[in-house]
């Protein structure tokens, strides 16, 4: 089954970056595992209902970035990679996330012990 | 798209300008639009895109520079290339007193390589009245005739004419299937003008703006996402300046501590550099089509 993904084609952010951003995320929760292959590019595009090249550019840069490789034929699998990768990769994600929440912070004029004891408090509630 | 060598382009214009009595469509017009882009033509009523398509597909012929259709100049189209074109007009030309089945086989027994597979799944997804005379037809059911006519030939570039304008949001989404289809199976390039941003957003992968008969934006859609944005600006301690003066800002409103920019630039750290510099935090937020249009054609000036 090809990876769950959903792209928005009005909110200003290209959609070959929106598919990048989504594998990438759905590697690094390990929802796609090393090794799962990728969905074709026209498999894709039929099913996302997107311009093929839109697909070969988001596959081409994940396998630039080295997080797609390809096998012997033309198929496009998740590449395995170093455990520090992986988590790096995790770190990242969180910071971008919190980034945002830390200009909302500033903007609603938020002190940051607040911030800390509600972003605690998240993590609490999210995992009792 | 200049990389691209001449055999490898769907469509190039050099400047191209085409002029009618009193009145100025074009002018000096040239660009390259390589095989298997989907090319979206954007600009307001009178900008210059009907031209573009007609002189593309060989309707008419420039009052001075050069146009090449799939490889060859305008004025030396034939058979070759014309069966390998598609074109759709907003309003179609038929033969009124056919009725829609009679006028498919009549239009499919120029071509060696109709679709009728295509054919049939695009009557009965669009449900075409086969046997309505084309004079009784709806604007809506003439237009799904005229993609019909346009697209079943498998054409190798396929020019587009605000062809959707008349569809409902159901037969809009079925005609966009069809393109991707195309796209898929046959790597076609679409030239398709259209007042529908919503639409074209979601198939083009280049945009080309046009105003005044004149190009003001030729670029990858993509880049285009990346490069414009929406700012809000706060400033945390005090009062903002009544206006910036970077470069990269193209409209802004400012209201004490707050401020609304609309930005172009393709710098990463354009943000954090303002930020740092005027001592203000920024939400960004990627503009779409719809809200890159009036920037697009240069007309900021105009808008409210």
């Amino acid at each position: 089954m090809p990876p769950l993904l959903v792209i928005n084609l009005h909110n200003g952010v290209p959609a070959y970056r929106q598919i990048m951003d989504q594998l990438k995320l759905q590697i690094a929760t390990g929802v796609l595992p090393a090794g799962t292959e990728m969905a074709s590019t026209r498999s894709l595009s039929a099913e996302l209902k997107l311009n093929p090249m839109t697909i070969s550019k988001a596959y081409g840069l994940l396998e630039r970035d080295g997080v797609l490789e390809r096998r012997r034929g033309q198929t496009l699998v998740v590449r395995e990679r170093s455990t520090g990768a992986v988590e790096t990769n995790k770190l990242t994600h969180l910071r971008q996330h919190l980034a945002e929440a830390a200009t909302m912070t500033s903007q609603l004029g938020i002190s940051r012990s607040e911030a800390l004891k509600i972003f605690r408090d998240t993590l609490d509630s999210a995992n009792p | 798209m200049n990389i691209a060598p001449p055999d490898t382009l769907a469509f190039a214009a050099d400047r191209v300008s085409k002029t009618y009595p009193g009145h100025i469509a074009l002018a000096e017009v040239s660009l390259n639009i390589p095989v298997g882009h989907v090319v979206g033509l954007i600009g307001r009523n009178g900008a210059g895109k009907t031209t573009l398509l007609h002189l593309a597909a060989g309707l008419v012929l420039p009052t001075s520079g050069t146009c090449h259709t799939l490889g060859r100049r305008s004025d030396e189209l034939d058979s070759p290339e014309l069966t390998r074109l598609g074109l759709v007009m907003q309003e179609g030309r038929f033969i009124e007193w056919m009725t829609v089945a009679q006028h498919l086989d009549f239009t499919a027994s120029f071509y060696a390589h109709w679709d009728r597979d295509l054919q049939r799944r695009l009557i009965d997804t669009l449900e075409v009245p086969l046997q309505r005379k084309v004079a009784e037809l709806s604007t809506g059911d003439r237009q799904k005739v005229g993609i019909l006519l346009g697209v079943c030939h498998r054409p190798a570039l396929l020019l587009l004419d605000e062809p959707m304008s008349s569809l409902d949001p159901i037969a809009r989404a079925h005609m966009l299937d069809v393109l991707l289809e195309l796209l898929r199976d046959d790597g076609c390039t679409v030239i398709i003008s259209s007042h529908l941003l919503d639409d074209v957003e979601k198939v083009v992968d280049w945009i080309i703006a046009l105003d005044g008969g004149r190009i003001t934006e030729n670029s990858a859609l993509d880049e285009l996402q990346e490069s414009f944005a929406e700012w809000t600006v706060t400033s945390p301690a005090g009062t903002l300046p009544i206006r910036f003066t970077e470069s990269f800002i193209l409209t802004q409103q400012s209201r004490d501590r707050q401020a609304r920019l609309t930005v172009r630039t393709r710098e990463p750290d354009a943000a954090e550099r303002f930020a740092a510099k005027h001592r203000v935090e920024i939400t960004s937020r990627p503009l779409n089509l719809g809200e890159m249009f009036p920037l697009l054609i240069n007309r900021t000036k105009d808008a409210p």
